[in-house]
């Protein structure tokens, strides 16, 4: 059988610790005066 | 395992150039503003890697891969919960302390800016806070100790106490010197260096094992379940993994670089870098371990937590191994050194200034704050001897210390006009007295990290007695709105 990791483990993984990034760079430009 | 010429070269050079930079900023230091706050001169980029590279201990090169590497995809929690909490602190708590520190009277400490904030005239605000940070510290540093003995042990096979002395004496003498410009200029090149290696390391693993696919087959070989991010994972556990976030508000070594930064325009930037840096070394850590698993599926490690170091010793030559070895002391001491400034700058401004000699020259002060580093560092040390002080514990208490102690405090002082002195007290004392009871019991409830409750009994604390006080005075809630004024 074909290893992988779920689907699950791979959203957890990656979206809350990308969202953070993606986060700061909006604010990077919303915030800028 | 001992050690080759050209590793020894290599990081012999390493540590010669962190005492060149000791030197440089002691010829630019000239008071105690200078010393524990640099000036507040700090551009965003330098303050983003030392905000991250002083938060990111050992844990991030020796605990977090070794984590991984012994149980697998399920250890990632305590990784989510720590980036969540670094971007609320980065968006909500940054740029609000950067402004309200410098309308509080241009306050260079917490417990300065906490006595400023609530006009308290009594000191007994800032002696606790300085208390508080004297106890979490001294085993915080001494977690840090013992970390970069072994680390020196192991590698270059001394004597345990021959490397306690040998790494302290380093980190001592450059943060007695250089101070804040000193620690945040070092941090800054370990935050680098940490950088490169997190994103090396594991790239060449993976590489090694024939690409990813491969990787994830051999793990999987190794034992299914820890390809699973759920394995033996509860809500309760998750939550209690995911609650280390909650530290953030509350560290007194990393919220310091928020009021260092040159100006609360250069927070979005700052920002920016820190998450970017934190996330990728995050993301390094977790697959170093994780492919830590294929690569010694046929002679496991015996101490998971060296598996970093030992992947940088079979994989890479001599020279390169020097570099990632230096990168794994940076982690050690870039956090040591900060966190022995900040309990330098707790004697020296909260309890010498404060009480013993308010009329003490700058050179006097700066003087005091030396030596001040010096005493705390032997402290540490001297638990440090203690064969039975574990790292990885010392730093879960320590971290949770500070969360409950002081995050609420922070959080609320800087968005509740309410908030009062006495509210401010009982929420620090019951936060910490909660971390220490709690850790104390087992079983049940009580095996939950003893920073959630803390967090929690600490904020109801500083709701209630502030309810209860009196009003705060119209010059406080003046100061305040001219803090909202400059955030806008």
């Amino acid at each position: 059988m074909e290893s992988a990791l779920s689907s699950a483990t791979w959203f957890w993984l990656i979206a809350p610790m990308t969202a953070v990034v993606i986060l700061s760079l909006i604010t990077f430009f919303t915030e800028r005066r | 395992m001992t050690m080759s010429t050209p590793t020894l070269i290599t990081f012999i050079v390493y540590l010669v150039a962190l005492l060149a930079i000791g030197l440089f900023f002691y010829r630019r230091t000239n008071n105690l503003s200078d010393y524990v706050l640099g000036g507040r001169r700090l551009g965003g980029g330098t303050a983003a890697l030392s905000a991250g590279a002083s938060d990111m201990s050992g844990w991030l090169l020796l605990g977090l891969p070794g984590a991984m590497y012994a149980s697998g995809m399920n250890q990632v929690w305590i990784a989510v919960g720590l980036s969540i909490g670094a971007y609320l602190n980065w968006q909500f708590v940054a740029k609000r302390l950067r402004v309200y520190t410098e309308v509080a009277q241009d306050s260079i400490t917490v417990p300065d800016y906490l006595e400023n904030r609530f006009h308290d005239h009594s000191k007994l605000l800032r002696v606790v806070s300085a208390l508080v940070i004297l106890l979490f510290f001294a085993f915080y540093t001494s977690s840090g100790m013992v970390a970069g003995a072994t680390l020196f042990q192991k590698s270059f096979g001394l004597e345990y106490n021959t490397a306690l002395w040998i790494g302290a004496a380093v980190i001592v003498s450059y943060t007695f010197l250089g101070g804040f410009l000193a620690v945040s200029w070092t941090d800054f090149f370990q935050g680098i260096l940490m950088f490169l290696a997190l994103v090396v390391v594991p790239v060449v693993v993976v590489t090694t094992q024939g690409g990813w696919s491969e990787t994830v087959a051999k793990v999987a070989d190794v034992d299914p379940a820890r390809l699973d991010i759920f394995h033996e994972m509860t809500l309760f556990g998750i939550i209690s993994l995911m609650a280390w976030g909650l530290g953030y508000f509350g560290q007194p070594h990393i919220v310091v670089r928020f009021m260092a930064v040159r100006s609360s325009r250069e927070i979005p930037k700052a920002r920016l870098v820190g998450m970017t840096w934190m996330v990728l070394s995050l993301y390094g850590a977790i697959f170093t371990g994780f492919a830590g698993i294929a690569y010694f599926s046929d002679q496991p490690l015996e101490n998971s937590e060296t598996v970093f170091i030992s992947l940088s010793q079979v994989l890479f030559n001599p020279w390169v191994a020097g570099i990632l070895l230096a990168a794994i002391l940076s982690a050690i001491m870039s956090t040591i050194d900060s966190q022995l400034l900040v309990s330098s700058s707790a004697l020296t401004e909260d309890f010498y200034k404060a009480i013993l000699r308010p009329g003490a020259s700058q050179t006097e002060l700066v003087w005091v704050g030396r030596f001040t580093v010096a005493a705390i560092a032997l402290i540490a040390i001297l638990l440090a001897f203690d064969p039975d002080s574990t790292v990885l514990g010392l730093v879960a208490y320590a971290w949770g210390g500070f969360g409950a102690a002081f995050g609420p405090v922070i959080i609320l002082s800087l968005f509740w006009k309410r908030m009062t002195r006495n509210g401010a007290l009982a929420g620090m004392i019951l936060g910490a007295i909660t971390v220490i009871v709690w850790k104390q019991m087992s079983g049940g409830i009580f095996d939950m990290y003893e920073i959630l409750p803390g967090f929690i009994l600490c904020t109801l604390g500083i709701i209630v007695v502030s309810r209860m006080d009196r009003k705060p005075s119209a010059e406080i809630e003046g100061e305040f709105a001219e803090m909202e004024n400059g955030v806008r």
